[in-house]
């Protein structure tokens, strides 16, 4: 395989005297889909605030195609070419669909392009063209998630950091949102970094995973192979043998093979 | 052959012994375990009545003089509980590991014929119900721990609490019939059935007597310093010989009081919360000792690094001269007092080790250079040999430092040496022979010598080294004898090796599977930049590799050429106490790994 869009290199990052990542790297290849698992506190999301400069690490190296990024301020970052969707999705509550959208393409100066590009968000999600002159803090839960992400395709990122896309939503919700995630991955050629604590639709769409666990790397490899893995169905998708009893309440030793 | 007694305190049998014992010591505190976080005490009245309810408890449901009755429980006060209230009641007890899987298990409980059973919680419960049909003569379990199982019912299975209750009405209607059996008890009634690893097929029991565990209790504290003052640490499990004499035996006799590590993962914050004065440990734990040292001390400022290495100076030469039997002068008298206070102390302090007067290793050879290390920041520790079936039978003496050998056999003991080069040894209180296995009996009793399967030598002194176990000795295929463990400690005393086999039976050169320990070589990849995600990513690092390349290069320096290590691979899965390829006590099995990992092997010899 060729270089890695980004790659992640032992990175160690602090808040304040709290080490939330102790060493941890990560490679996302042009084209892919990788999840990164984990539960609450595992520091999915400070992985990618590192990544886009939101959070300083204090040993290791972040690169976007060969070149360091790494504790560069964020706006600098995404004109690089990276866009974060934050977890809770983050729109601006007091601006209108379409405004929020051309926030997110705040660093592009190609008036056709952008037009080009809000058709596009358009296409794949209706609804926010209904709502165009809507306020973004009228929107459910849903429609942000959609308009977070639509945002975030907006700068035409070569790299999209996508932070719990289903929290929030309903099952319903959680499968629309990624089918549209799995074709702008397909159609548009979206590089995507996906942080998801729904284990299983993350290692549906995505085809290679990770597994954080406080603060580090346990396990990582296809996803497919990951959804076989004892422990990923024990841990992160509650499929268990219920044991002789057929109620077992210990848990197993977690191994990461 | 009849054997002399062996009487302490007018008593021939553990339990009168224990009840003694018990009425002697009262109020005074026997075991500490926590609960909730928090340190809770039982005294030696506790001990003894809660002993006395399980006895009763286990009479009224029909236990006969005899019987049989399995353990299977990570360490805790109940286990203790259970053991001597199985012997109060003329029972015998098996200790099953709970960290067996359930063929294990059905082994343990079918060979030793158990009647009843006790396990610690449902998880181990679980393994029980799964083989249920396969153990007809299993009569009662009894479960410590009961959450999780409310609403489960079940013929057989009730809580330890519902035993007690048996075991109270019972004792109103028999009050005495405990005392009775236990004055009916004689020197060659049956204590315990300790199953041996068994590196090569199935564990065999060896049936250890009262003469056994009472001869072992003499030999505290004038060789095994173990005193009714000292707090000891429980963290073995307590199936194992060495646990059991330390935390169960020697306590009954002598009094020390005990503390349950909370589980094996925190082994090392319980030490250091605890600093107990007797320290047992396994030669892995004193190499982890060593190892978490080194880690910080890379990491120290310069300052710190500077006053380490010229207190390590001053504490080498010092162990120096007390292993070469040389009087201190005053000064290296007082220069070793500073670096004392101004670092040991500390180190010793982190480590949980400050307060040890008696530190000792034993249950697998250590490395001569680990010990001198230790002797070094202050620390003397004694090394002891023994095995299940003859018990510890030797130690090295206090202020004799010996480095390589394992000291001279006790009194009551005697060693030899075989023809070839066997060490065959006997001792008052010796195993009475494997369960169920005449022929086994007959091949490692012979003459009432045990054929202890180690060979080794005897030097003038009357200092027993042990070489190797006689199987594993390497015959190359250039016809050399080679003794790996003697390589294989070196290994292991680097920061970064857990544990090594070398492998060379018959072959041309030897080679070496090596498992790597995690904290430290994760910590080197972290600090060296050296991107990985998990465990068999961090082992696959050419950076990794060349790592412990240069630590088996640095080994073997010291061997000659034949001897050398010419390659080896990491064994890069994570393995736990539940997989077969470790004893329980964390030691790499030699032939399980070397069938295990053939691949590897063969990989090795095929360029």
């Amino acid at each position: 395989m060729n270089r890695p869009l980004l790659q992640m290199l032992n990175i160690e990052t602090y808040y304040g005297p709290i080490m939330a990542i102790r060493g941890v790297s990560l490679d996302v290849y042009e084209g892919e889909i990788v999840a990164v698992l984990g539960a609450n506190g595992a520091g999915k999301t400070t992985l990618l605030k590192t990544a886009t400069g939101a959070l300083d690490s204090s040993k290791g190296q972040v690169l976007l195609d060969g070149e360091e990024i790494q504790c560069r301020d964020p706006d600098w970052v995404a004109r690089k070419g990276i866009a974060h969707v934050p977890e809770g999705r983050e729109v601006f509550p007091f601006l209108s669909v379409a405004e929020n959208l051309a926030m997110g393409a705040f660093n592009r100066n190609d008036a056709d392009g952008v037009a080009a590009d809000l058709r596009i968000v358009y296409d794949y999600f209706p609804l926010l063209e209904e709502m165009r002159e809507k306020m973004a803090g009228y929107l459910s839960g849903g429609q942000q998630q959609m308009l977070a992400i639509g945002r975030g395709f907006m700068a035409r990122p070569r790299l999209l950091l996508l932070d719990e896309p289903s929290l929030g939503l309903s099952p319903a919700l959680v499968q629309e949102i990624f089918e549209i995630i799995s074709r702008l991955n397909q159609e548009q050629e979206l590089t995507i970094l996906l942080v998801e604590q729904n284990a299983n639709i993350a290692l549906q769409v995505s085809q290679r995973g990770y597994v954080m666990e406080v603060g580090g790397m346990v396990m990582d490899g296809p996803s497919d192979k990951l959804l076989e893995s004892e422990d990923i169905k024990e841990f992160y998708l509650g499929k268990k043998d219920e044991g002789v009893r057929g109620r077992r309440r210990w848990k197993k030793r977690k191994t990461w093979r | 052959m009849s054997k002399p007694d062996v009487i302490i305190d007018g008593c021939d049998t553990l339990a009168k012994l224990f009840l003694k014992k018990t009425q002697e010591r009262g109020d005074r505190i026997a075991m500490r375990e926590k609960d909730f976080g928090i340190w809770q005490s039982y005294t030696w009245n506790d001990y003894r009545e809660q002993a006395l309810r399980i006895a009763y408890g286990l009479l009224s449901v029909g236990l006969r003089r005899g019987d049989v009755v399995s353990i299977q429980s990570e360490d805790c006060r109940e286990w203790l509980w259970t053991d001597v209230g199985v012997l109060l009641a003329g029972g015998v007890v098996n200790g099953i590991y709970p960290t067996y899987q359930v063929r294990q298990v059905e082994h343990a409980l079918t060979d030793s014929n158990a009647r009843f059973l006790f396990v610690e919680d449902e998880e181990q419960l679980d393994k029980f119900l799964e083989i249920e049909s396969d153990l007809p003569a299993i009569e009662k379990v009894f479960v410590f721990d009961w959450r999780g199982l409310r609403g489960f019912e079940h013929a057989k299975v009730e809580s330890i609490d519902k035993l007690y209750e048996r075991g109270d009405a019972y004792r109103a209607e028999h009050d005495g019939q405990v005392d009775q059996i236990v004055a009916a008890g004689s020197n060659d009634d049956l204590v315990a059935l300790l199953y041996t690893s068994g590196t090569t097929g199935m564990p065999k029991g060896s049936m250890l007597t009262n003469r056994y565990v009472l001869f072992q209790t003499t030999l505290a504290p004038e060789y095994i310093r173990q005193t009714a003052d000292d707090e000891i640490l429980t963290y073995l499990p307590l199936c194992h010989l060495a646990e059991r004499m330390f935390s169960a035996w020697l306590p009954i006799a002598h009094g020390a009081t005990i503390n349950f590590a909370e589980s094996p993962e925190t082994v090392m914050q319980n030490l250091q919360e605890l600093s107990p004065t007797y320290v047992f440990a396994v030669p892995r734990v004193w190499e982890k000792f060593y190892s978490r040292v080194t880690t910080a001390m890379s990491e120290a400022t310069w300052l710190g690094r500077k006053a380490y290495d010229l207190a390590l100076r001053v504490g080498n030469r010092r162990a120096d001269k007390l292993i070469a039997g040389e009087p201190l002068s005053a000064s290296e008298r007082f220069t070793f007092g500073l670096a004392d206070r101004l670092v040991f102390r500390n180190i010793k302090k982190v480590l949980g080790l400050d307060r040890a007067h008696s530190a000792c290793s034993g249950a697998a050879p250590i490395s001569p250079s680990l010990l001198r290390w230790f002797l070094a920041i202050g620390l003397a520790i004694d090394e002891l040999w023994g095995q299940t079936e003859l018990g510890i039978i030797t130690s090295t003496r206090a202020g004799v430092f010996r480095f390589g050998t394992v000291g001279p056999c006790f009194p009551g003991t005697d060693v030899r040496i075989d023809d070839n080069g066997e060490i065959v040894a006997r001792s008052v209180g010796q195993f009475e022979g494997y369960l169920n296995l005449p022929d086994k009996t007959a091949d490692t009793v012979v003459d009432g010598w045990i054929h202890t399967g180690d060979v080794g030598e005897l030097d003038e002194e009357g200092n027993l080294s042990i070489t190797d176990r006689l199987k594993d000795i390497i015959i190359t295929a250039g016809g050399k004898n080679i003794t790996p463990s003697v390589m294989e400690n070196e290994l292991k005393f680097s920061p970064f090796i857990s544990d090594a086999v070398i492998i060379g039976d018959q072959r041309k050169f030897l080679t070496c599977l090596i498992m790597i320990d995690q904290e430290n070589v994760e910590h080197y990849a972290q600090t060296h930049s050296v991107p990985f995600t998990d465990y068999r990513s961090l082992c696959a690092r050419p950076e990794i590799i060349e790592l412990i390349d240069s630590e088996v290069t640095r080994v073997n320096a010291g061997f000659s050429s034949v001897e050398q290590v010419k390659k080896f691979r990491l064994i890069d899965i994570l393995l736990t106490a539940e997989d077969e390829e470790l004893t329980p006590t964390m030691k790499l099995k030699r032939s399980f790994v070397s069938e295990k990992y053939t691949g590897l092997i063969s990989d090795m010899y095929s360029r």
